[in-house]
């Protein structure tokens, strides 16, 4: 029986490098990576600011303590960060509830648009009817509802006709967008959400009564929804971690067929989280008009609906996780607008710069770390296979040989395949080919 | 487990640092400005860094007037790209406010409720607002002008270039139309100086549905010359509706600032603000006291071509001859106060400069009589925000009565 080769696999189909999945870094390494990460990024927006003659020292610093260190009215400028702050905070945690099952909810700015919406509507509508206690209660309630079932219908056509959810919610956005801007410019008698007293279309401020009310310590405003966000973060961190219906999320969003031999029943899971999602980002949207804003606006979003994505995900959907992400990235964007304010080169889309950068960083960290790169050093050249041919090996394509079970196939130490591996990528070989792709 | 516990640590960390902070901080200052250093900012609603349109025509002035002044840039804090939001802008007047300025200025109309509302928590800076029509007895003033004398005079140059080029038809991209007078004046304006100078000139208007929209800008532009406008006006913040009208080969005036140089083959003169002439006064006036400013100022400032708050800018290469001539012989009878724009009186200007008055009713698009024949002029309207119809000669893709 004559020794044979496989030249096939190495001949046509090893790349140069390939990527193979990476188990059991540690945690601190974990850590440190991220941090390293994070430094590279400033590194690079600092050299950006050396070219516009910025002192990068002094704009971090001024960045990271929100520009609070000589500032006439610090304690206003932290109640402005926490106003920032709690809608980002509250929109991602609902998103990520979605994100945990992969229901590519992208809709986040349509459902905020939707929870302020009513909420200020109801405001406007009840303010002088209703106990100022309940009418705030029953606009936030109402408003994370509305935006609950503006998310459901996503999910029903989801669970119904298998739309694809990334499409239909993304375009929802639009939809409840240009409905607020309709609101906002159509003047006419029954648009209770306009100034009467403008002669241009301006949206009327909510009533005191529908105001929510907000505590004091030190003299410092603290806006009560910061306790809510908190709240929230560690009610879904006991969801998920110790409910029932938290279980069942995290094993539909492994597998909807496991899902299913489990006994669960899916597409009532889907409606139920999808709708606590939108309810949760809708909550966002009507605390922002009863706690903040006190008045819609065509950019009251502050685009949370889409910084929320990039949160839930580099927490990866913990919720602790993205206390941490949404301070930090609330910190960023709102120290930059103060530190960037004594620059006349600098304006505010730094902030947009330098995040970009941060989160491309991180990304690339965040890959690294789950996935490694191993190079292929295993490569025949003319020069082997003649030295192998020499040897008396017959150099044989099992791609096309690969009925002669016969024979028996090794490999020398410099292919270094073990036997097992050479069968599996056999195997392997024949799907590719099957399929008529290269690897 | 550790990643838990890392993170509750940070977490941790994070509330004690804004404890720190708490810590150090005092209640709000008497004076925000304790170093006696008088100091400006601004609040914009695009960048500073943007090389056309309204914010840069603010921030170009504001630097002017400080240049004119002599104060240093750095007396100067901006924050930029901050939208129509209460929230955002009242963050952004703490920011400045925090910072030690004495004055500050909102250029976008949005800004209103919150700088009223803030006007009123500082009683010790002083407030001006571009677009605005709020205003208080101390510390609180609106800035606007007569935008619609300058388009008149853009219409003219566009109206003798119909001529030339033998199209009857003017495109007109706006912002929006009847629902602000601002807009309804500019197009009203624009289309009465067109016609003056070709009477059978005919604008055809279509609308953004917001003050700033680079793609809609463009697209609109596009969407017009494609109906067959030779000549493309605009009442949105960028340069798009010309750089459109320069690919296509047609011809255009700009808004905001002077845009031949992004479309130098097509735009022959942009209706233009010379907002340094109200920064100037406003920020001498500020520096020698807050107790005068709201008397020299006037709670509602408003002037026009006559202060040279407004004008048109050089007009290029691309200009109808003769289009000079009838500008300046226009511009010299509303400088000297004899006619203005929305009067019983019709123009009518030809290449020479001669000019031709006829007593005529002022009647907007559906017919209806808005000044009698002879009458003055109701500049009132735009000042007060009534004017909300288009005038006859317009044309619009819509329902004009919004």
């Amino acid at each position: 029986m004559t020794k044979q080769v496989d030249y096939s696999l190495k001949h046509r189909s090893e790349p140069l490098f390939r990527v193979s999945k990476r188990n059991g870094l540690e945690k601190w390494k974990i850590a440190l990576l991220y941090v390293g990460a994070i430094l590279v990024a400033l590194t690079f927006g600092a050299i950006l600011l050396l070219c516009l003659k910025v002192n990068p020292f002094k704009f971090y610093l001024d960045t990271f303590t929100l520009g609070l260190i000589g500032n006439a009215i610090p304690l206003k400028i932290i109640s402005n960060f926490i106003n920032s702050f709690v809608p980002l905070l509250i929109t991602s945690l609902g998103l990520s509830l979605a994100f945990k099952m992969k229901f590519w909810n992208i809709g986040g700015e349509g459902q905020f648009i939707i929870g302020a919406l009513v909420a200020a509507s109801i405001g406007i509508g009840l303010g002088d009817k209703v106990n100022g206690f309940f009418l705030v209660i029953l606009m936030c309630l109402l408003g994370g509802a509305s935006a609950g079932i503006y998310g459901l219908i996503t999910a029903v056509f989801k669970v119904k006709f298998g739309t694809n959810e990334t499409l239909l919610t993304l375009m929802f956005n639009y939809i409840a967008l240009y409905l607020l801007i309709f609101f906002g410019q159509t003047k006419a008698g029954w648009n209770i959400l306009l100034d009467p007293n403008s002669d241009r279309p301006m949206f009327v401020q909510i009533p005191e009564a529908a105001k929510m009310w907000s505590f004091s310590v030190g003299g410092l405003t603290i806006n009560t929804t910061l306790i809510i966000g908190i709240a929230i973060v560690v009610l879904l961190f006991f969801y998920y971690k110790k409910t029932k219906q938290g279980y069942e999320i995290a094993v539909v969003g492994d597998s909807h067929n496991t899902a299913k031999y489990a006994g669960m029943n899916v597409s009532k899971i889907i409606l139920r989280t999808v709708f606590l999602s939108a309810f949760i980002v809708g909550l966002a949207g009507a605390f922002k008009v009863a706690s903040s804003s006190f008045r819609l606006s065509e950019a009251i979003t502050d685009d949370v609906g889409w910084t929320g994505i990039v949160v839930a995900w580099l927490a990866q959907l913990n919720p602790f996780g993205i206390l941490l992400v949404s301070f930090l990235l609330a910190v960023l964007q709102f120290g930059i607008t103060s530190s960037s304010a004594s620059y006349s080169n600098l304006d505010a889309n730094f902030a947009d710069l330098l995040q970009g950068i941060i989160l491309f960083v991180v990304l690339a960290v965040h890959f690294l770390i789950n996935y490694k790169i191993v190079v292929n050093k295993t490569k025949i050249n003319a020069k082997k296979m003649a030295e192998l041919k020499a040897k008396g090996f017959e150099i044989i394509d099992l791609t096309i040989s690969k009925n002669d079970k016969k024979s028996e196939i090794v490999s020398d130490e410099s292919t270094a395949l073990e036997n097992s591996e050479v069968s599996e990528k056999t195997e392997a070989l024949k799907i590719t080919d099957a399929e008529g792709g290269n690897e | 487990m550790k990643k838990r516990i890392l993170v509750a640590i940070l977490v941790v960390a994070m509330v004690a640092s804004l404890a720190v902070v708490f810590a150090g901080c005092d209640n709000a200052p008497k004076t925000f400005n304790p170093d006696g250093v008088f100091k400006i900012g601004a609040i914009y609603i695009n960048s500073q860094n943007d090389n056309s349109g309204y914010t840069y025509a603010h921030h170009t002035a504001i630097k002017k007037a400080m240049a004119n002044l002599y104060l240093d840039e750095d007396r100067l804090a901006i924050v930029d790209n901050v939208p129509e939001e209460d929230d955002a802008v009242n963050a952004a007047i703490d920011t400045l406010v925090g910072q030690g300025c004495d004055l500050i200025i909102g250029i976008s109309f949005g800004y209103i409720n919150a700088m009223n509302n803030k006007a009123k928590e500082y009683p010790n800076v002083l407030f001006t607002h571009a677009t605005g029509y709020m205003s208080n007895d101390t510390n609180f003033n609106n800035y606007f002008g007569r935008i619609y004398q300058a388009r008149y005079l853009a219409g003219i140059a566009a109206g003798l270039k119909s001529l030339e080029i033998k199209n009857n038809k003017i495109g007109y991209v706006s912002a929006y139309t009847t629902a602000y007078a601002e807009t309804a004046s500019g197009i009203n304006a624009f289309a009465m100086g067109a016609i003056a100078a070709n009477p059978d000139a005919k604008v055809y208007v279509k609308k953004l549905g917001s003050w700033g929209n680079e793609t809609m800008e463009k697209s609109l532009a596009e969407a017009l010359i494609q109906e067959g406008c030779g000549v493309i006006s605009q009442h949105c913040d960028s340069a798009q509706p010309q750089i459109a009208a320069q690919n296509a080969e047609v011809f255009g005036c700009g808004y905001n600032s002077d845009m031949t140089a992004q479309a130098p083959d097509a735009h022959l003169t942009a209706t233009v603000w010379h907002w340094d002439v109200y920064y100037q006064k406003a920020i001498l006036t500020a520096m020698g006291g807050m107790e005068n400013f709201m008397e020299k100022m006037g709670k509602d400032y408003y002037a026009g071509l006559k202060e040279g708050l407004v004008g048109v800018s050089p007009l290029s290469k691309n200009c109808a001859a003769g289009t000079d001539k009838a500008i300046e012989a226009v511009s010299k009878l509303i400088l000297s106060g004899e006619w203005d724009v929305f009067s019983g009186v019709k123009l009518s200007v030809d290449a020479q400069g001669k000019i031709t008055k006829t007593n005529a009713d002022l009647k907007d698009c559906n017919g209806n009589v808005i000044v009698e024949a002879g009458g003055k002029s109701v500049d009132d309207s735009v000042i007060k925000s009534t004017m909300n119809y288009l005038i006859e000669g317009v044309i619009g893709d819509y329902d004009i009565k919004e």
